[in-house]
C-alpha cells in the first residue's frame, strides 16, 4: 500500500527548507560579496532573533488545511490541528518574545532564541512530515 | 565563638527552569522515528498497532512510555541545570500524560464506532488508519503538552511574584 512513494511527502516538505532557509542565506552571500565585506554569516547568525518560527507558523497551517480537507473523523482532525497550531504558535511565539525583549532591552540571548526555534521549527516540521504520510495513507484507503 | 565561614555555608539549589526546547527536540526525533518506521515498515508497523489496541495493550504501553519520556527530559534539564526538580513540574509531569492518554483513548474509541457506524466502505483499513494517527497523536500531546503546562505556569508564577 506504502513504501518509498512516502518519501515524496518528506522532499514536498523539504522545499520549504529552501526559502527559508537557503534563500536568506544566498542573499546575504549576495550583499557581502557586492558590498566588498569579510563577513560569514552563519544560519545561526541569521536567524538569531528566532524568525524560524515563522516559516514554521506557515508550515503547521498548510497541514491544517490539508487535515480539514482529509476525511479522517472529525475528532482526528480536530485534534492533530490543535497540536499543530500549538505547535506552530509556539515556535511563532519565539520570535515575538525575541523581538519584544530586544525593542525593550530586556535580557536578550540570542543563544537562547536561535536553540529554541530551531527545535520547535524541528518539531513542526517532523510532525507536518508524519502527518502528510498519514494523510497519504488514508487517501489511498478512501480511494480503495 | 567565630562566624562561620562563608564558602561553608550551605547555597539554597536553584529550582530548574522548563524550555519548550527541551522537549520539542525528543519530540522531533520521535516523530520522525515513527515517521521512518511508517515509510520502511507500512504494513508491519501500522498492524502491530491495531493488534495492540484491539488487544488493549497499546494505552497502557503509551501511557509507560511518554510517563519515562517525560521523567527523563525533566531530570535531564534540572542536571544540566545542576538544579532542583520543582515540586509542581514533578506532580504534572506524573498525571498529565497519563490524563491525556487516557482522554485520547476515549476519543479515539468515539473516532472508531463514528467510522464504524457510519457504514463506509473499506471500513477495517479506514479503523486501522484512525488508529494510527490517534497513537502518532497521543504519543506527541503526551510528551509535548507537559512541558508546555509547566512552562506556562512558571511564567504564570514569575508574572506573580
Amino acid at each position: 500500500m506504502l513504501g518509498w512513494t512516502s518519501l515524496k511527502w518528506l522532499l514536498w516538505i523539504s522545499l520549504y527548507l529552501i526559502p527559508v532557509v537557503f534563500l536568506p542565506w544566498a542573499i546575504s552571500r549576495t550583499w557581502v560579496h557586492q558590498h566588498g565585506r569579510e563577513l560569514r554569516l552563519k544560519p545561526h547568525q541569521l536567524f538569531q532573533r528566532g524568525e524560524l518560527g515563522l516559516p514554521s507558523l506557515v508550515l503547521a497551517s498548510s497541514v491544517v488545511w490539508n487535515l480539514l480537507q482529509s476525511q479522517f473523523m472529525p475528532h482526528t482532525v480536530a485534534l492533530g490541528a490543535v497540536i499543530m497550531g500549538l505547535s506552530g504558535i509556539m515556535a511563532v511565539t519565539v520570535w515575538v518574545e525575541t523581538y519584544c525583549r530586544q525593542s525593550s532591552g530586556v535580557d536578550l540571548r540570542p543563544e537562547r532564541a536561535w536553540r529554541d526555534s530551531r527545535s520547535l521549527a524541528l518539531l513542526v516540521f517532523s510532525m507536518a512530515a508524519v502527518l502528510e504520510i498519514l494523510l497519504d495513507r488514508f487517501a489511498k484507503v478512501v480511494a480503495q | 565563638m567565630s562566624a562561620p565561614a562563608p564558602a561553608l555555608a550551605k547555597t539554597p539549589r536553584r529550582l530548574a527552569v522548563v524550555r519548550l526546547a527541551d522537549a520539542s527536540e525528543a519530540v522531533a526525533v520521535l516523530s520522525f522515528m515513527f515517521g521512518l518506521l511508517l515509510v520502511f515498515f507500512p504494513v508491519v508497523f501500522p498492524r502491530m498497532i491495531v493488534t495492540s489496541w484491539q488487544h488493549g495493550q497499546l494505552m497502557p504501553i503509551m501511557m509507560g512510555f511518554t510517563l519515562l519520556l517525560d521523567t527523563c527530559l525533566y531530570l535531564r534539564v534540572a542536571y544540566l541545570q545542576s538544579a532542583k526538580p520543582r515540586p509542581m513540574a514533578a506532580a504534572c509531569l506524573g498525571w498529565m500524560p497519563l490524563l491525556v492518554v487516557g482522554g485520547l483513548s476515549l476519543l479515539l474509541r468515539s473516532a472508531v464506532s463514528h467510522t464504524l457506524s457510519a457504514g463506509l466502505p473499506n471500513m477495517q483499513a479506514r479503523v486501522g488508519e484512525e488508529i494510527l494517527a490517534h497513537t502518532y497523536l497521543g504519543l506527541v500531546s503526551a510528551v509535548f503538552l507537559p512541558f508546555l503546562v509547566i512552562r506556562l505556569l512558571q511564567q504564570f508564577k514569575a508574572a506573580n511574584s
